[in-house]
């Protein structure tokens, strides 16, 4: 029993097995309610709710019927998903007793969090989706946009990586001769596991009155969003880590370990289509989907996080993803702005339109152009890393004395 | 156990553990000794093994104690 628990929160779960796992999830998840894994619609939704709470009246807003702005984000699923993937992550940090309140020492991270989650709100939302549905949930999905996306976050995080080294964005650390550093006392008595099965108890029976007052729809977000919740937690999933970690230093786990989740997630959501004739979730593909997917990518660097890794963070008492949500948060607001008050729809996504692999190559054809895009994502991302790490060995014996 | 350099990293989230600790190796003699303390999550995972596929070695495996991070890098 205890080495089961030790197993479970005592060490991370291996990246690919808890992609994969979502990947099968949000299948599921599809086949079940007919929309997807998604969060950053609701941020915007709860951007306009803010703005509203704050005397503004969005009603006019095109972006906000777009995006259905309706009712509470306790009534939507969608809301429950990104309330479920809070507190699922919550629960699991609590029981690996890893919750932490962590501020910077360098405050320049708090205005970075907020200049980069400020413009991976707006970019994500210019796309029609973050990480997730315009790329994880959006690729399985078989809409065209979230190929455009893919390349544009490529080119956009491989910008972002440039501004994150430079010496006035990086900073400097303190190095100290000698060692170690003090660490903090072992505690006592540890109470958070007993926080964290108080909190998964009481989130069980709330699902449960979900189910029982008739709002099984609730009910399954909250299910599910749990799920994805926990799963990006304890795989530390990390989208943003997939690409520059790829840039920085060629470090391929995390983006082989989305390519693989995806291939399974596509085959799982074509054989759900074809066997119960469901409509797949397509996005406009424009202009505005490579120009978002670009800010997203910049920013999410600039950040060191996205839209999805925030929320787990945050939930680790990670004090920087407040100022990276506030961020997400203003950036999505300020595109549901600009989309008809500033003429970004016209200027950017008028002239695209909805493009979906099975209705444009009928379903056999899109699955095997699907799975193709991805194989050759995964050799490309080998050998840029082969390359990469390549040049980054240094020749032993040849090194600096250190001052 | 002893180490000559020590980068107390509290505080920082990825990628900047990473950055730093490689940046700080750099400029280290071989055979010195690096400590590094993290509490970022990520980096219980990426700072080892961005450290020895860049050619460092692990003098110790690394620790958690608490929600800390504790490595010994050997440059």
């Amino acid at each position: 029993m205890k080495s089961l628990y030790n197993r479970m929160f005592g060490q991370y779960w291996n990246p690919v097995m808890a992609l994969v796992l979502a990947g099968i999830f949000s299948a599921a998840y599809f086949g079940l309610t007919g929309t997807v894994w998604a969060v950053t619609g609701e941020f915007t939704r709860l951007g306009g709710h803010v703005v509203e709470f704050l005397g503004g009246d969005v009603s006019g807003w095109a972006y906000f019927d777009l995006v259905h702005l309706e009712g509470s984000t306790f009534a939507r699923s969608d809301g429950w998903i990104v309330w479920g993937m809070l507190i699922g992550a919550l629960i699991t940090v609590l029981l690996a007793n890893n919750f932490k309140i962590r501020t910077a020492k360098q405050k320049r991270r708090y205005v970075q969090g907020l200049i980069g989650g400020t413009i991976a709100g707006f970019g994500a939302r210019l796309a029609m989706g973050c990480n997730l549905a315009a790329f994880f949930t959006g690729v399985p999905q078989f809409s065209f946009h979230s190929w455009i996306f893919i390349v544009a976050t490529g080119v956009g995080t491989f910008a972002g990586v440039k501004v994150a080294k430079t010496k006035w964005w990086k900073g400097k650390p303190k190095l100290m001769k000698g060692g170690p550093a003090p660490v903090a006392k072992r505690e006592k008595r540890i109470v958070q596991p007993y926080v964290g099965s108080l909190i998964g108890l009481l989130y069980a029976g709330l699902i449960v009155w979900f189910f029982a007052t008739g709002k099984p729809v609730l009910g399954i977000a909250a299910i599910f969003g749990a799920i994805f919740g926990i799963l990006i937690e304890r795989g530390q999933i990390c989208f943003t880590s997939a690409f520059r970690d790829l840039w920085l230093t060629g470090r391929t786990l995390m983006a082989k370990a989305i390519v693989i989740a995806m291939a399974v997630s596509s085959v799982l959501t074509i054989i759900i289509i074809a066997n119960y004739g469901m409509t797949p979730i397509t996005q406009v593909a424009s202009i505005g989907t490579f120009v978002g997917g670009f800010l997203f990518g910049l920013g999410i660097v600039l950040a060191s996080s996205c839209e999805t890794g925030m929320m787990y963070r945050l939930m680790e008492g990670q004090v920087l993803y407040l100022f990276v949500f506030a961020g997400n948060l203003i950036g999505v607001t300020l595109l549901a702005y600009s989309w008809d008050h500033l003429g970004v729809y016209n200027l950017l996504v008028a002239g695209g339109e909805k493009l979906n692999l099975i209705t444009a190559m009928g379903p056999g054809w899109a699955i095997i152009a699907t799975l193709t895009m991805l194989a050759a994502c995964y050799l490309f991302i080998d050998l840029y890393s082969k390359h990469k790490r390549g040049t980054l060995i240094l020749p032993k014996g040849e090194k600096k004395i250190a001052s | 156990m002893q180490a000559d350099f020590t980068l107390d990293l509290r505080g920082e989230s990825c990628p900047y553990p990473v950055i730093y600790t490689l940046d700080a190796l750099k400029d280290m003699q071989k055979g010195q000794i690096l400590h590094v303390v993290t509490d970022c999550p990520g980096s219980f995972r990426n700072v080892p093994e961005e450290a020895v596929s860049a050619g460092y070695k692990l003098a110790k495996d690394p620790e958690k104690a608490g929600q800390e991070y504790l490595f010994y890098i050997e440059a």
